[in-house]
């Protein structure tokens, strides 16, 4: 089960060191929750990060990634853009995923720490 | 678990009416083409997994009653577990409706002391709307009265409002075995899911079997009001062949989610934090349902 208002806090943590905006979204595009930014931006995000996911998934399958996941089938874990104004990064968790968006400045590693410290957090496993 | 439901009253009174409206799927205006009931007309009606209500339809007619009360009296009134007698607000016999009334609790009262009795005062909407409290206490008072030592639960009903919703909810709750069991799950998932209101609705009937409020609401026939326009929905969606399943109404200062929870029941979800999305509230009800259904089935102990 997701508790909306404490997932709220816990994305809003991860808004620090030019982290701009965290969003939750189901793999369909929805939003489930979002920290930083206005909600009509974050669902604006959340649909082009789906999509932009999905597009890599579908066509970046067969140069493989090597990550196996509960299916047993080889998919897509993270994906790492640098765009003209920032950084997007976009991380499966669970069946959800999970968003980050952060400016220029900020450092890659620092922003896929984030995400894989985001992803220990209990909320993330799958709901039960 | 089959319970016998013994609905009596006199003829014309609406027990055919009620019964179809609340089981078989009739609207109100199509009652006006049932006939009367001849002698006693038996149905099952499965309500939750292992709850099935034998429901005893017993056409009011003088020449039955009679009979009801001397030659079969051991047959119908044996092992009853809920008595609904149902009395035309309008009668012109009063005193004879009353006669018959107090020959069936003689008869309860031989043999099967412990059913539950409610009465309902039906065909409200004849009276006029400003007496229909007034009229309601005097004839409860008098029903209550005549009825002792046994005690009864009396309503106002009326086919045309959700008066009969109102009523039919709580007599099927008195017969949910383990109904404070499922109150208490129901009020933690309404808590996770930090919504205003949870209620449960039976599958076929859209009444409720249990609900649990963490935000009061100022309308105290809320629920009755959304069985009924939920159940004409869901009818008018069965007409053009497609089956209801759920939906989402979203205002600007709430948001209420009416899904399917288990095979037996939906479920109603109001939440007014606007911060909260909605695909948040979806994900919470899919992972209640196997718990849920696991609950129905009575395979979680108390
Ligand atoms: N105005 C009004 N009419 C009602 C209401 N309920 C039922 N009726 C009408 O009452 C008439 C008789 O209803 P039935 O349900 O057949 O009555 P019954 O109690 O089953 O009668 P018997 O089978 O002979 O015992 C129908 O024409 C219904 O439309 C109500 O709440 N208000
Ligand atoms: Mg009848």
């Amino acid at each position: 089960m997701l508790k909306p208002k404490a997932i709220a806090q816990v994305l809003a943590q991860v808004n620090t060191a030019g982290v701009k905006a965290t969003l939750l979204l189901n793999p369909d595009g929805s939003l489930i929750s979002f920290a930083g930014w206005s909600e009509r931006e974050a669902r604006v995000l959340a649909a082009v990060a789906s999509n932009v996911w999905f597009a890599y998934e579908r066509h970046g399958r067969p140069a493989g990634s090597e990550v196996i996941n509960e299916d047993g089938k080889e998919s897509l874990q993270d994906l790492i853009l640098e765009c003209e104004a920032g950084k997007l990064c976009v991380s499966r968790a669970s069946k959800m995923l999970l968003c980050l968006v952060a400016d220029e400045e900020t450092e890659w590693g620092l922003l896929k720490a984030k995400v894989i410290g985001n992803n220990g957090y209990a909320f993330v496993r799958h709901p039960t | 678990m089959k319970k016998k439901v013994l609905l009596m009253g006199k003829s014309g009174s609406g027990k055919t009416s009620m019964r179809s409206i609340i089981f078989a799927n009739y609207i109100a205006r199509d009652t006006r083409r049932l006939g009367a009931t001849i002698d006693v007309e038996h149905s099952n009606v499965r309500f939750l997994g292992n709850l099935v209500l034998n429901l005893w339809d017993c056409g009011g007619q003088e020449v039955f009653m009679e009979n009801y009360i001397a030659a079969q009296r051991d047959h119908i009134f044996r092992n009853v577990e809920v008595l609904i007698y149902v009395f035309d607000v309008e009668s012109r016999e009063y005193e004879r409706d009353m006669h018959y009334f107090q020959s069936c609790i003689d008869a309860i009262l031989q043999n099967s002391k412990d059913a539950r009795i409610f009465c309902l005062i039906h065909k409200m909407d004849l009276v006029q709307e400003e007496q229909r409290d007034l009229v309601f206490q005097e004839r409860e008072t008098d029903i209550k009265r005549r009825s002792a030592p046994l005690g009864i639960t009396a309503f106002g009903t009326s086919i045309w409002d959700e008066t009969l919703y109102k009523a039919w909810s709580s007599i099927v709750y008195s017969l949910i075995p383990n109904v404070r069991h499922l109150e208490a799950h129901l009020d933690s998932f309404c808590s996770i899911c930090e919504a205003d209101e949870v209620v449960l609705f039976e599958r076929t009937t859209f009444l409720v079997i249990s609900h649990s409020t963490h935000k009061e609401h100022a309308d105290i026939h809320r629920f009755e009001k959304v069985s009924n326009i939920i159940k004409q929905f869901k009818l008018s969606c069965s007409k053009s062949q497609a089956q209801f399943q759920c939906m989402e109404v979203r205002a600007d200062d709430f948001a209420v989610f009416i899904d399917v929870l288990t095979p037996n029941t939906y479920v109603m979800v109001v939440m007014s934090d606007p911060t909260i999305q909605s695909a948040a509230t979806l994900i919470n009800i899919a992972a209640a349902r196997s718990h849920f259904h696991r609950i129905e089935q009575g395979q979680i102990a108390r």
